[in-house]
């Protein structure tokens, strides 16, 4: 072996390169309260702020709960050969032209732009309509789990109908002006283009080392005022909108609804 | 031990003799020779292919260039894998040279990802090694290097320096003296058999009785069907920079001695080749 193992120090302030410090914030995930009296979490939460596997499949399948009753698009996957899988959606919007509607994904019909918005007689509205058809965006996003770094981990892609990818400029371009006031600047948005470690193929990510540090304020403060936080939620209503996806705000009412004893 | 710092020598040097071919249908003004080039198996393919590029760039125009990418037996090449990786788990069984084919067009955007500079290859690395760091150490070692460390660990890769990259490289590959080993493991397990591009979880390398765990123990908990007999009594190849470790092997020993630069033992899973 090479050298004398030593003791390793611990980390008293945050490095300057871009990696997370797992052990630098002190929040407690609090396993959460019982969601209904039939659910029994049986795994048991670690010491910090990591969150485990099972734990996040259990916050994933609450999330996704609720997204069946908004009909939100969201589901689950489970990989072929193993017991682990992820959290899908995949929606399909026009891209950003004049007078589009802006926001989220939805459904095509909603985006495509109306004759007064664009201000057009009425035959040209033919030539806008095929163009919008052809511009027409397959947005898929994917919530993996990191064992590595024991975090969730955001997946994006994005094709045209035909199947051409769209960059990650293009993307970004299509974001309506209204959602790009938390441009790239997070400590969170680092994003790159890497494999899919389920699928095999080019996707999209936001860079999951720093996820630790900014979800800690958050797991605090649910403790803080002894409410039950879904992880999941949480998580991804601060890193979502960075790529264009919002979540409404029923997921949150959701979580507290169960909280509250009625 | 002396043996020990040989072998880690031997993997850094290890090298894969590959001819590359111009694709066929891409259009040359001349005829285009095959280019001969001993691969480091340790590197990455596009770090180490400039002259590749610049040969058959020679033979074609300017508008008929876009980004080069790399093809084996209509495979196209993960140019983020290490090069040693894609040899065993692809053409290990078949003859030398690696007969590798070269394209400038039709980029496969759903099999690849694009290297669009010598940086992106650098942040892929970095990345890796930090991943690696989490495993081994919650990412302690290596936030506490300065940037000019990292910068040592690339330039070391880069250029080819076994003792530039080491001088730092030693520091990750430590422990605490009253552990045993690394927190958990950094591995990959690749098939080509399963749609799954690898398999990664965590395992660590001391049982809770102290007893080093083997190379063998990690196959039976995280990919049992690797090395179980199959019905015919078709055994697999489980390999490592081109060599069949022995399954008693202590993992943290594996870990020290036969990881890639990136920290990560890249394991491949084949099929006994037919004699």
């Amino acid at each position: 072996m090479l050298g004398r193992p030593r003791p390793l120090s611990e980390i008293s302030s945050p490095s300057a390169i871009r990696t997370g410090n797992p052990s630098h914030a002190a929040a407690k995930l609090r396993a959460p309260a019982l969601l209904s009296s039939s659910y029994t979490l049986p795994f048991n939460m670690e010491e910090d702020e990591f969150l485990e596997e099972k734990t996040f499949q259990h916050y994933c399948a609450e999330f996704i709960k609720h997204s069946q009753q908004i009909g939100d698009g969201w589901e689950w996957k489970t990989s072929k050969d193993y017991s682990d899988g992820y959290m899908y959606k995949t929606c399909f919007q026009a891209n950003e032209m004049a007078g589009a509607c802006p926001g989220t994904c939805a459904d095509v019909q909603t985006w495509l732009p109306t004759e007064e918005a664009l201000d057009l007689p009425s035959d040209d509205l033919e030539v806008i309509e095929t163009q919008a058809a052809s511009e027409v965006v397959k947005y898929e996003y994917h919530v993996l789990y990191s064992c590595s770094y024991q975090v969730p981990v955001l997946y994006f892609r994005a094709s045209f109908l035909d199947g051409r990818p769209l960059t990650l400029q293009d993307i970004w371009n299509g974001v309506h002006e209204s959602y790009k006031t938390r441009p790239l600047q997070g400590p969170w948005d680092t994003i790159t283009q890497q494999e899919h470690p389920i699928l095999g193929q080019p996707f999209f990510v936001l860079h999951p080392c720093k996820t630790t540090e900014f979800m800690a304020p958050v797991l605090k403060n649910s403790q803080k005022i002894n409410r039950t936080v879904n992880y999941i939620t949480s998580w991804l209503s601060i890193v979502g909108p960075a790529v264009g996806l919002n979540l409404p705000l029923s997921y949150a009412k959701a979580t507290s609804r169960d909280e509250d004893a009625d | 031990m002396t043996d020990d710092k040989d072998v880690l020598r031997d993997v850094w040097f290890g090298r894969i003799p590959t001819c590359f071919t111009l694709y066929q249908d891409e259009i040359t003004e001349r005829e285009a020779e095959p280019y001969y080039l001993l691969l480091p198996r340790v590197s990455y393919l596009t770090l180490v292919t400039d002259k590749v590029k610049k040969h058959f760039q020679k033979v074609m125009r300017q508008e008929d260039i876009s980004e080069i990418w790399f093809e084996y037996e209509g495979t196209p090449l993960k140019w983020h894998y290490p090069i040693g990786l894609l040899f065993d788990l692809l053409a290990s069984s078949s003859a030398l040279p690696w007969n590798i084919i070269v394209h400038f067009k039709s980029f496969p955007e759903k099999d690849l990802l694009h290297c669009p500079s010598k940086d992106a290859i650098e942040a892929h690395f970095m990345s890796c090694m930090k991943e690696a760091d989490a495993l081994k150490h919650k990412s302690q070692v290596i936030n506490e290097m300065q940037k000019k460390d990292h910068k040592q660990l690339w330039m070391g890769l880069q250029n080819d320096r076994f003792d530039q990259f080491w001088a730092i490289n030693r520091k990750l590959m430590e422990y605490p003296a009253e552990e045993n080993g690394f927190r958990y493991i950094p591995f990959r397990i690749y098939q080509t058999t399963t749609e799954r591009p690898f398999i990664q979880k965590l395992f660590r390398p001391v049982a809770a009785d102290g007893q080093l765990h083997t190379l063998g123990d990690l196959l039976r908990e995280v990919c049992p069907s690797a090395i179980a007999p199959e019905d015919g009594g078709k055994k697999n190849q489980v390999m490592i920079h081109g060599i069949e470790p022995m399954l008693e092997t202590p993992l943290q020993w594996l870990s020290e001695h036969l990881s890639y630069p990136d920290n990560f033992l890249h394991i491949s899973i084949i099929p006994q080749p037919i004699d």
